[in-house]
């Protein structure tokens, strides 16, 4: 279990003890009001800014070719911050180089802002960008892993460069370079020489140089790798804050399920240069069989006897204020045992993830999970008592919200 | 030789050894650098990846690289002459000099530019930055330690270089060092110039870590963190200046040392010799004799035999004086030139010397005897063992024998030496046969010391004065060519050589 998702018997008491007061207040609903699109989040009526069609990279070298990405398709809509996460190889990195064509793609197309960057690359073997393409990159900020700022230059020197390539003048570069570094909180560095910063801050100037050209879009390639858990919460901090004050897209693909948990409004998972699954993160959550929500979110215990049922129930939006729990031993006179369970804040709200054990087989217990659905949880039924391999019954309309996609293999 | 002797030389070759480099190095930089920056953005994976390109510019580099930089010297001649108008002097030498350390400063450019973190250029590519942005504000400027590093030891590989410009009559201290200190045993000179060297090699070393240190000090690394911010900026200032003063003084000193060495003079003449004896001869002459003959000496001083006549053929010079009638013969032939003999003047008796026999008889089988290893001097010294019935040579043997002319050895075994180490060998054989110059150079006095000698009447090895063809009229010709024949100079080589140079006036013989 991750460190910080467990929740004690205690943190449930609470949750549980806090929502009685309040239950009477929220009627139910058929559907959940987060499964039409997210209300809590600036997805909500937003434009797609970053598109790619069936995306693909092959690698060619002398003897073998390799596939890093197989026909992605990734939407990011306007002011979300956009999560694709994956273990290295599996052609994240490919991705977000393929968004700004620092990796020209093999097919498919990429359309940032509107506009279609793949019909502005070169031709054939041509490796320059062309002009166009050029001041498209412009208006796409990029921060990376390893900062990749110029030892060679001040602080203020490095966030001056993008500056100096849209040909602004002296004193408005320098002007605009101190104001960049102010938002990012180094006012007070701006003669210093990157050599003399710490990780946090170097990639607090990478942000600062990457906000230079205005850019709509910040693609962050694995920014908070290299950083310490700490500093990785503040620029992760920093990223969600310029997020709401700037109305910036930002994309962002990581190793690490905290991020995603910390700042994602939406994410992808990608394995073998596919999306297994993509979607806003609470439905993601709200998705059974969800393999990111369980990493988002994993919950242990197994059953204490056979002949049980074992269900994943997950709380959010206002179901975490309902005291589901103590409503279905009441109504339907079970005995339900707690084997684990996790409250977290993801993605600035608080989801809870519960696995419960109900006595008897899955068909003993169809009633009181239909009345968990009813209440608009998710539900997972995570092992059945005599038939372990029973598929998840499918009670249509009860699915994840339209714009989660669970592909085949993602289980 | 005397300190108010040596230290003339001494400055004369310090201004041509950085007259010669300076410029040098200002051109290899400035072709070098574009074209190590070329091999990285051409290669494979590189921002212009084009492989025809970078294959050809490698394969130039590397053909630039492979060659011995004396072979360059003399291939570049035509070029030189081509670009220069001359291809003698310091001036000429500069072509080759540059030619030689473009490719080596390329590599250096290459792999310093090489080393540049591949991140920075996909951040100034993802800022939009073009391949000129991305060159001048990243690599250029990251790579800078590197570069200056490299360019540190460009210049100390030209002051090495330098040392070969004697060749082509460049000067310099290495040539003075090879000139004074191998040929003429002048340890005295060999010493200061070898001191003068290191000397300049340090200072430039330590220029170039200065500068280094000072455009690095603030990048971090391991001397970044510690110091103070003061220190810093402190050793940064220092750096910069010190770069700034450098790149500002030293051109400037250079083109003043050019236009001190240009002017031409009409009635001068110029006169290419081998510095000893017939550079020495001549500045007998020039300082003794010319004036009151109205008559004006330029002696360029050359440790080449090709050189001096390919320049007098083509009139960079009016007059040689180096060599003898049948090494000339040959040359005229091989390389279709039209140098006539105008009047004998020395001749360096060849001896046969040795500190472990006392006779001809004690060289006996199994006995070993060094003789000089080129063409000219080998012949002349394999006849001079067969006329004294040492060995015995195929008959009609010329004046190129080898050792494949030998019929009869006697059994002893030949060691073959370049002619000016022959004298230091003459320790480990039984005995030598040493050019007489070299000979009273080391000590040996021919006419005591030798077992067997040339003859000087009908020598055809006379070493004369010479001339392109139809200049044999030439009214400063003629003055020069009675002084070389007047008694004053016969004194003069008599008692400045002991008999190893002995004087061999009047006609050249067919």
């Amino acid at each position: 279990m991750r460190p910080g998702a467990a929740a004690t018997a205690r943190h449930l008491g609470e949750l549980q003890h806090a929502t009685e007061r309040t239950a009477p207040s929220c009627a139910l609903s058929a559907r959940p009001a987060w499964a039409y699109g997210s209300p809590h989040t600036p997805t909500n009526n937003g434009n797609t800014v970053i598109t790619t069609q069936d995306l693909t990279k092959v690698y060619r070298t002398r003897d073998r070719e390799v596939t890093a990405l197989d026909g992605v398709n990734l939407h990011v809509r306007e002011g979300e911050v956009f999560g694709v996460v994956g273990q290295s190889g599996a052609g994240k990195s490919s991705l977000i180089r393929c968004v700004n064509l620092l990796e020209r793609p093999t097919s498919g197309t990429v359309t940032v802002d509107g506009q279609d960057l793949t019909a502005l690359a070169g031709k054939g073997n041509d490796k320059r960008a062309g002009r166009e393409l050029r001041a498209a990159r412009g208006r796409i900020g990029m921060v990376f892993q390893h900062f990749n700022l110029l030892s060679s230059r001040t602080v203020l020197g490095n966030v001056e460069l993008p500056l100096e390539i849209l040909g602004h003048s002296g004193q408005e570069r320098t002007r605009k370079a101190r104001e960049l570094l102010d938002l990012v909180g180094l006012a007070d560095k701006a003669n210093t020489h990157p050599a003399q910063l710490s990780g946090g801050q170097k990639q607090r100037v990478g942000i600062a140089r990457a906000l230079a050209g205005d850019p709509k879009v910040l693609l962050s390639d694995e920014a908070t790798s290299a950083l310490d858990p700490e500093t990785t919460r503040s620029v992760l901090q920093l990223l969600r804050d310029l997020n709401k004050q700037l109305g910036l897209t930002v994309l962002l693909i990581t190793h690490e399920m905290e991020v995603v948990k910390a700042v994602c409004d939406s994410a992808a998972l990608m394995k073998n240069g596919r999306f297994t699954e993509s979607g806003t993160v609470p439905g993601l959550l709200a998705t059974p069989g969800s393999e990111l929500a369980r990493e988002l979110f994993p919950v242990g215990g197994v059953p204490s006897a056979p002949g049980r049922t074992v269900v994943d129930v997950t709380f959010h939006g206002e179901t975490t204020t309902e005291p589901v729990i103590s409503k279905l031993s009441r109504t339907y006179n079970v005995d339900i045992s707690i084997l684990g369970a996790a409250m977290d804040t993801v993605a600035g709200k608080q989801v809870g993830r519960m696995r419960i054990e109900l006595p008897g087989s899955f068909e003993d217990n169809v009633v009181p999970i239909g009345f968990l659905r009813e209440q608009g949880l998710t539900v997972d039924v995570a092992a059945v008592a005599g038939s372990p391999g029973l598929p998840v019954p499918d009670d249509g309309g009860r699915r994840g919200p339209e714009d989660v996609r669970v592909e085949e293999g993602a289980k | 030789m005397s300190w108010s002797e040596i230290q003339p030389l001494l400055s004369q070759g310090f201004l041509d050894t950085l007259y010669m480099v300076g410029w040098s190095t200002l051109i290899a930089v400035l072709i070098g650098l574009p074209l190590g920056v070329l091999l990285v953005l051409t290669d494979r994976g590189g921002l212009l990846g084009n492989a025809p390109v970078n294959k050809v510019v490698g394969a130039i580099v590397n053909i630039g690289r492979s060659l011995p930089f004396i072979i360059l010297l003399i291939a570049l001649i035509p070029f030189t002459r081509f670009l220069v108008g001359s291809f003698i002097g310091p001036t000429a030498a500069i072509v080759p000099l540059a030619i030689g350390a473009i490719p080596f400063f390329a590599r250096l450019v290459e792999s310093a530019v090489r080393e540049v973190d591949k991140g920075l250029v996909e951040a100034v590519q993802a800022m939009g930055g073009g391949t000129p942005t991305v060159v001048f504000k990243a690599l250029l400027p990251q790579a800078l330690p590197s570069l200056v590093a490299g360019l540190t030891t460009t210049v100390i590989v030209l002051i090495g270089y330098s040392a070969m410009a004697g060749t082509v009559g460049g000067g310099g201290l290495g040539s003075v060092a090879v000139q004074y200190g191998y040929q003429r045993f002048e340890t005295s000179v060999m010493i200061a110039t070898v001191v003068a060297l290191i000397v300049i090699v340090t200072a430039v070393q330590l220029v170039g870590d200065a500068v280094v240190r000072g455009v690095a000090a603030h990048r971090g690394g391991a001397a970044g963190g510690a110091a103070g911010a003061s220190g810093r900026l402190a050793r940064l200032g220092r750096g910069r200046t010190v770069a700034v003063t450098a790149a500002v003084v030293v051109p400037l000193a250079l083109i003043g040392y050019g236009l001190g060495t240009g002017g031409d003079d009409k009635q001068t003449l110029k006169v290419a010799a081998s510095p000893t004896p017939h550079a020495e001869i001549l500045e007998y002459v020039e300082k003794n004799l010319a004036k009151k003959e109205g008559l004006k000496l330029d002696i360029r001083k050359f440790n080449d035999y090709v050189v001096p006549n390919t320049a007098t053929e083509s009139g960079e010079v009016d007059a040689n004086f180096f060599q003898h009638k049948p090494y000339l013969d040959d040359f005229n032939e091989k390389k279709n030139t039209h140098i006539e003999p105008v009047v004998n003047v020395e001749l360096e008796p060849l001896a046969l010397y040795s500190k472990k026999a006392g006779d001809l008889k004690d060289l006996t089988a199994g006995k070993t005897v060094a003789v000089p290893n080129d063409s000219t001097n080998e012949g002349r010294a394999l006849h001079l063992l067969a006329d004294n019935g040492v060995i015995e040579l195929k008959s009609g043997a010329g004046a190129e024998a080898t050792l494949g002319d030998v019929t009869d050895d006697k059994g002893l075994n030949f060691k073959e030496l370049e002619a000016a180490s022959v004298p230091r060998a003459l320790d480990d054989v039984d005995a030598a046969v040493i050019n007489g110059n070299y000979a009273v150079d080391t000590g040996l006095n021919p006419s005591k010391d030798a077992l067997a000698a040339e003859k000087v009447k009908g020598n055809p090895y006379a070493n004369f004065l010479a001339v392109k063809d139809g200049n044999q009229d030439d009214p400063r010709i003629k003055k020069l060519a009675k002084l070389l024949n007047s008694d004053e100079v016969k004194h003069f080589i008599e008692n400045k050589y002991k008999g190893g140079i002995a004087p061999a006036f009047g006609p050249v013989g067919s």
